[in-house]
């Protein structure tokens, strides 16, 4: 028996770090305005030997190669492939007006597989090997925190479609696609409370359940060595609202039978859900298994599609956006929203993405990409500090977030649009605040 | 109260994860083979069982007349590979690693990484429970548990009363000693891997009752399911059920007493101490 444990302890390590070593297997494509092909490097020479973003003539006729990674495969894929379709949209579009300098854009796209692990030699990779002339972040926190040391180190600018941490993205040529401001860990809980407070009193208990990874802990908790840092757990019991249980739970969390009792016996107006993912789901199978409907749910990161599919059980549940394309909001963008939108719809349904509307992940991947484009036109050149200094200096006119403007003091974090989303009906509708609201945020049930 | 329905609730919740380690913990303890691909077959079992659910309508329980079969043959077959190449018992966790990532990246590939979810039309059990007083008895995890009881008596019944289980045990025993009393060991090998593989369609079968698929969930299981079958005792049938019992109804109440962080912690140091002071498992087989 001993023995045995120890056979399988050995080469369960074995076999963990074979997996973890699995290297650079990334498949390579390239979306141009021809869709998507085999590889084609960047032709572009590189200056020196440094790998040092190109700075090649304009209207040379080579396209500007943008490398980048994504998860294609893996735990990130379903977010991964919402990010390559906005990309490719994206791409063609640029193209078919004209390109960038004069010249056209292809797309180096590696899979990073989900594995952090990845990134930093893909990215090391696409620089010095591909010497690709631009680079785009890959999704997810972690790995565009792994992607960010190499961009710094070889002064390349590097937009970034999600992540949110901003006291962690700390280089200075770094853009978000996504802002929930400098202070995520205070916007959102004060954003939430503002919410409430316009219920008149319908809420005032709250039962904070805490996915234990570094975005969700950070919104709940602050930074975990500051007890006063700004989070979920100070703030709103600062605002009037009394937090009747504090469940951390960890990534992965599967007992989900016994949290539901808890959150039941809580019995709080609110049952707000610092989660990822579809633990939102597991959360209210759980409770309903219980014959207990909290009055009000809010899950902070939560796959889109999989709430919208529980029905009646997931009606009134609140989460954070940055775009959602409903009616009365396309109403008032330029129509070319709205074509974005449709035509998103269309090839996230070829492309067989099971949740098919253009909204957060899928504006924040647009965001980005019109960041390192408008910050190349303003640079005039595909010099990465150049870029960086336009950007800085005369910020972005983004699509689905308006004028942003980039303080490297706050790391570039812009002044946030965020709101909140509501399921109401059979879809997701901006409810909160009332300015860029399509609906009108519902009250807790019961 | 809520101390009771969160045991409970973790009771149930392990019984599902005993019905995933008893296959692995028979083969690991009559045929000396650490399958991985145990989770693999599950996986499959789970997706398939969503895709024929969805696309014909059947009940999910109903697919099982199907995946059962399927996973029997599937388990027979590996073991087939494993006896014509003589694998030993540390290469089959290697090889079967191998074959369940394998299995993950066929099933990204067929089904998507998303999130993959039975429609409550077709599957009705997930948000139904079995009320007795206060108590609630989730559907999902309830069914898990019958499950769990009924193959666990069958096979404790065909491993202690009938002449190819004793077979078995003589085989786990001393290989050699059983094949100069002319047990056929190859044949009962792959009985013993069908059977299990037919185990693991039915864990297959329940998860998306109770949940959401994802390709990656066997790295989910495999650190709990282990803990049970090393509680339990390898090859340990009932152990195993009780095994599952305890580390779910444990896990219950530290998640409320405490926090559900906790649990993991706790579980696992259950796992060391037991593999310290009760090596052969908590529940040691008479003349194990």
């Amino acid at each position: 028996m001993s023995r045995r444990a120890s056979i399988l302890a050995l080469v369960t390590a074995i076999a963990l770090t074979i997996a973890a070593c699995g290297g650079d297997t990334g498949t390579t494509t390239t979306a141009g305005d021809e869709g998507t092909t085999t590889a084609a490097p960047g032709t572009t020479a590189s200056p020196d030997t440094t790998a040092a973003p190109s700075t090649t003539a304009e209207g040379s006729g080579d396209p500007i190669v943008v490398g980048g990674t994504l998860s294609l495969t893996g735990a990130f894929a379903a977010t991964g492939a919402i990010h390559k379709v906005a990309g490719e949209m994206f791409i063609e579009r640029l193209n078919a007006a004209g390109g960038l300098l004069g010249r056209e854009v292809q797309w180096n796209l590696l899979d990073d597989e989900s594995d952090t692990a990845n990134i930093a030699p893909l990215y090391e990779q696409l620089i010095s090997q591909d010497q690709v002339d631009l680079i785009m972040g890959p999704y997810a926190t972690p790995n565009i925190l792994a992607a960010m040391p190499v961009a710094e180190r070889y002064g390349y600018t590097l937009p970034q479609h999600t992540a949110v941490l901003a006291p962690l993205m700390t280089y200075a040529c770094q853009f978000p696609g996504w802002s929930i401001g400098p202070e995520p860990n205070s916007f959102i809980p004060n954003q939430i409370a503002d919410a409430l407070d316009s219920l008149d009193g319908a809420v005032s208990t709250v039962a904070l359940l805490t996915n234990e990874s570094g975005s969700t802990a950070f919104i709940s908790y602050g930074v975990a060595d500051d007890p006063d840092d700004p989070s979920t757990l100070n703030i709103l019991p600062e605002r009037g609202y009394e937090i009747v249980a504090d469940i951390p739970y960890p990534p992965g969390y599967e007992d989900w039978g016994s949290t539901a009792a808890q959150v039941r016996d809580a019995n709080a107006d609110l049952v707000l859900v610092n989660g990822l993912g579809v633990e939102a789901n597991s959360l209210i199978d759980a409770m309903q298994q219980l014959d207990y409907t909290p009055p009000m749910m809010f899950a902070l990161f939560p796959a889109p599609g999989p709430l919208l599919g529980l029905g009646d059980a997931a009606q009134g549940t609140l989460s954070v956006s940055i775009f959602e394309p409903n009616e009365p909001i396309l109403e008032q963008m330029d129509p070319e929203v709205r074509e974005i939108v449709d035509e998103f719809a269309e090839r996230a349904a070829a492309e067989e993405i099971p949740y098919t509307v253009f909204e957060t992940q899928a504006a924040a991947s647009w965001n980005a990409w019109e960041i390192l484009a408008q910050g190349v036109e303003g640079a005039g050149s595909t010099d990465g500090q150049g870029i960086c200094d336009s950007l800085h200096s005369t910020g972005a006119e983004l699509t689905f977030s308006g004028a942003v403007t980039f303080d490297p003091a706050v790391n570039n974090f812009w002044d946030t649009t965020e709101g909140l989303k509501q399921i109401q009906g059979s879809e997701w509708v901006m409810v909160w605040p009332e300015d860029i609201a399509a609906g009108a945020l519902a009250g807790p049930t019961g | 109260m809520i101390e009771l329905q969160a045991a409970v609730s973790g009771a149930l919740n392990g019984s599902l994860y005993a019905l995933m380690a008893l296959g692995l913990s028979l083969a690991w303890g009559f045929l000396k083979v650490i399958n991985l691909a145990h989770f693999a077959m599950i996986l499959l079992a789970g997706y398939l069982t969503f895709e024929l659910a969805t696309s014909t309508g059947l009940s999910p329980i109903a697919t099982i007349v199907v995946t059962a079969p399927l996973m029997f043959l599937v388990g027979a077959l590996i073991q087939l590979g494993y006896e014509r190449f003589d694998v030993s018992e540390l290469n089959s966790l290697l090889i079967s690693y191998g074959l369940l990532i394998i299995t993950v990246q066929v099933v990204t590939n067929i089904w998507t990484a998303d999130f993959q979810r039975l429609p409550s039309e077709i599957n009705p059990f997930s948000a139904e429970s079995l009320a007795v007083g206060s108590l609630r008895f989730p559907m999902p995890t309830l069914l898990a548990a019958g499950f769990a009881v009924v193959l666990v008596v069958a096979a404790a019944l065909v491993l202690g009363r009938t002449y190819a289980g004793r077979a078995l045990q003589a085989f786990g025993q001393d290989r050699e000693i059983a094949s100069a009393f002319g047990i056929d060991h190859r044949l009962l090998g792959v009985l013993l891997a069908g059977a299990a593989g037919a185990s693991a369609a039915v864990a297959g079968m329940l998860f998306p009752i109770g949940g959401t698929l994802t390709p990656d969930l066997p790295f989910e299981w495999i650190g709990l399911v282990f803990a049970i079958v090393i509680l339990g005792g390898i090859g340990n049938v009932t152990g195993t059920l009780y095994a599952g019992l305890l580390v779910g109804a444990t896990s219950g109440l530290v998640a409320v007493i405490w926090t559900p962080s906790t649990s993991p912690f706790v579980v696992f140091s259950l796992v060391v101490l037991a593999l310290v002071f009760r090596p052969k498992g908590l529940f040691p087989q008479k003349g194990g």
